[in-house]
């Protein structure tokens, strides 16, 4: 086995020894975390009780109708559930450079990016999986194709969550306390998964498929799922791809910049 | 004067003073707040992407009584109430867990006065900045409201219904003294309000079991009937509403007044 092969074994056993812990810390209180899971699930519920009421009064919407909503929720709660339950740290990345909180991180041999990232498990984002599923088992095509595409739209959702998020709390190692714009990009970008592409027109489209790319998460039930667009799917991965690679590129190159404080921290 | 009166007077002034201090010292955060409110503008701005593209664009088409201008602003309005009030519950939950409340149970003023007066005096500038903002919105994307009363019978039941959105979290945060945590009670409250209050669809809209169901809670006084009212003004409908909106506040008041009574009377703090 080569170095680079012993690496990424190493980095591997290091991210699933890092899951059976926050998995395990989590389940220590195990009537909290099923409380916490089963708040978000039922504010997702809520938020499908809002869209059944309004299909009831509009039924067809730019094309868009009950069960493709239902879909772009499974998709987006779902795709958001399993990067917070894997990678939970990373609407929180401003915070941790901000506060000083990366040093602990700076000291172990490990990539840094990835130790942040994982070192948290969020125990409502388990509850926003789990009515992924459920939703998409109650609206969406069970077959082994729609399945498998099913599986690709939460891929492709989870990392452009993921990679967003990095560029906006990467941004704290240029204008130090970022926090502000990070919960704001947080908050908007959700706000913009959770509602259908198709209502918006103009400008903010073309914005919605290239700065926050928020559109393709609202389009994948109909490009990718309902209607398979080649075309929207390679856009659509190739995104998460980039947008992935230039939040891990701005923290590496902001990682160059970091000027520590002297806060004594331990990892939480 | 006698002495109730002059009693009375002399909680009134406290209660102003309260509101005063509350309303100065969100003033020194004003421009934190004015920031903050750019999330009321994207939610506005994605609502009336979502009704515009459900009336087709057609701004004479009347769904339920509402077209698609009167449902823009009747967003703007349900928006700055709900998001006008300052976290009450948690305020509240936190002073009982920790034992500040203690401290502020020694003072000449009704704990629960105090609170409402906080309300009022940080609610006050914040509904102002929420309105102005999410007025520029709507007068963009649909246009003016259609000129009427609507603007001036939406402000005083715009405030009752701070009232009662403060009663009801009052009466929640103060379970507190029984239960640990008041978060969940509270987030089971703010979800009851964003469907039967109307918060993103006027009940006028909903299926005729939920408009019954609704009109025996007191969520849709709370938000709905203000923005209806401010978009559709009717003067029978100003009084219906204005005294349903004042039952529902004595109703609450005396069950807070309750629950206060009940709770305080089994507080211990330890310490100090």
């Amino acid at each position: 086995m080569s170095t680079e092969d012993r690496r990424r074994s190493g980095t591997f056993r290091f991210l699933l020894a890092s899951w059976k812990v926050n998995l395990a810390s989590a389940l220590e209180y195990r009537l909290s975390f099923l409380l916490l899971a089963g708040m978000m699930f039922v504010n997702n519920m809520i938020w499908l009780f809002f869209w059944y009421l309004f299909f009831g009064r509009f039924p067809v919407v730019s094309g868009w109708e009950m069960g493709d909503v239902m879909l772009l929720w499974a998709v987006s709660a779902g795709g958001f559930g399993w990067a917070s339950v894997l990678f939970g740290n990373f609407p929180r990345i401003a915070t941790i450079v901000s506060s000083g909180q990366l040093d602990v991180y700076l000291s172990q041999p490990k990539p840094v990016l990835l130790n942040v990232l994982t070192s948290r498990m969020s125990v409502t984002g388990s509850g926003d999986f789990v009515f992924g599923l459920i939703v998409f088992m109650w609206a969406g095509d069970l077959s082994p194709r729609g399945c498998l595409l099913f599986a690709c739209a939460l891929l492709i959702s989870g990392v452009l969550f993921i990679g967003v998020m990095v560029i906006a709390g990467s941004l704290a190692f240029w204008i130090g306390n970022a926090e502000g714009i990070a919960s704001q990009v947080f908050g908007s970008f959700i706000s913009l998964t959770i509602y259908p592409t198709g209502i918006f027109r103009g400008a903010a489209k073309i914005i919605l498929f290239t700065v926050i790319p928020a559109g393709f998460i609202g389009y994948m039930p109909i490009g990718l799922m309902r209607d398979f667009n080649p075309a929207f799917a390679a856009a659509a991965f190739g995104a998460s791809a980039i947008f992935l690679a230039v939040g891990a590129f701005l923290f590496r190159a902001g990682l160059a910049r970091y000027a520590s404080g002297n806060a004594m921290a331990m990892r939480n | 004067m006698n002495q109730a009166a002059r009693t009375l007077l002399g909680i009134g002034r406290k209660q102003l003073a309260v509101v005063r201090i509350a309303f100065r010292q969100q003033w020194a955060y004003k421009a934190d707040f004015v920031l903050r409110s750019s999330f009321l503008l994207l939610i506005l701005y994605v609502l009336g992407q979502l009704y515009g593209a459900a009336y087709a664009g057609d701004y004479h088409l009347a769904i339920g009584g509402f077209t698609l201008r009167q449902i823009v602003w009747y967003l703007v309005f349900t928006e700055a109430i709900t998001l006008a009030g300052p976290p009450v519950g948690v305020r509240i939950e936190e002073e009982v867990k920790n034992g500040d409340i203690a401290v502020r149970l020694t003072r000449p003023l009704s704990y629960v006065g105090y609170h409402y007066g906080a309300y009022v005096g940080e609610g006050a500038l914040r509904f102002f900045v929420l309105l102005a903002a999410g007025a520029l919105v709507a007068w963009l994307s649909v246009g003016p409201l259609a000129p009427g009363y609507g603007l001036f019978a939406y402000l005083p039941l715009a405030l009752l219904g701070l009232t009662l959105s403060f009663l009801m979290t009052a009466a929640v945060g103060l379970c507190a003294f029984w239960v640990e945590e008041t978060r969940g009670l509270e987030f089971v409250l703010q979800k009851l309000t964003f469907t039967a209050g109307g918060l993103l669809i006027p009940i006028d809209l909903m299926p005729e079991w939920l408009q019954r169901v609704c009109a025996w809670l007191p969520f849709q006084a709370a938000l709905y009937l203000p923005a209806r009212l401010g978009v559709r003004f009717d003067s029978q409908e100003l009084l219906r509403a204005c005294s349903l909106q004042l039952a529902w506040i004595a109703a609450l008041a005396l069950l807070v007044a309750f629950i206060f009574r009940r709770g305080v009377s089994k507080l211990h703090v330890n310490g100090g």
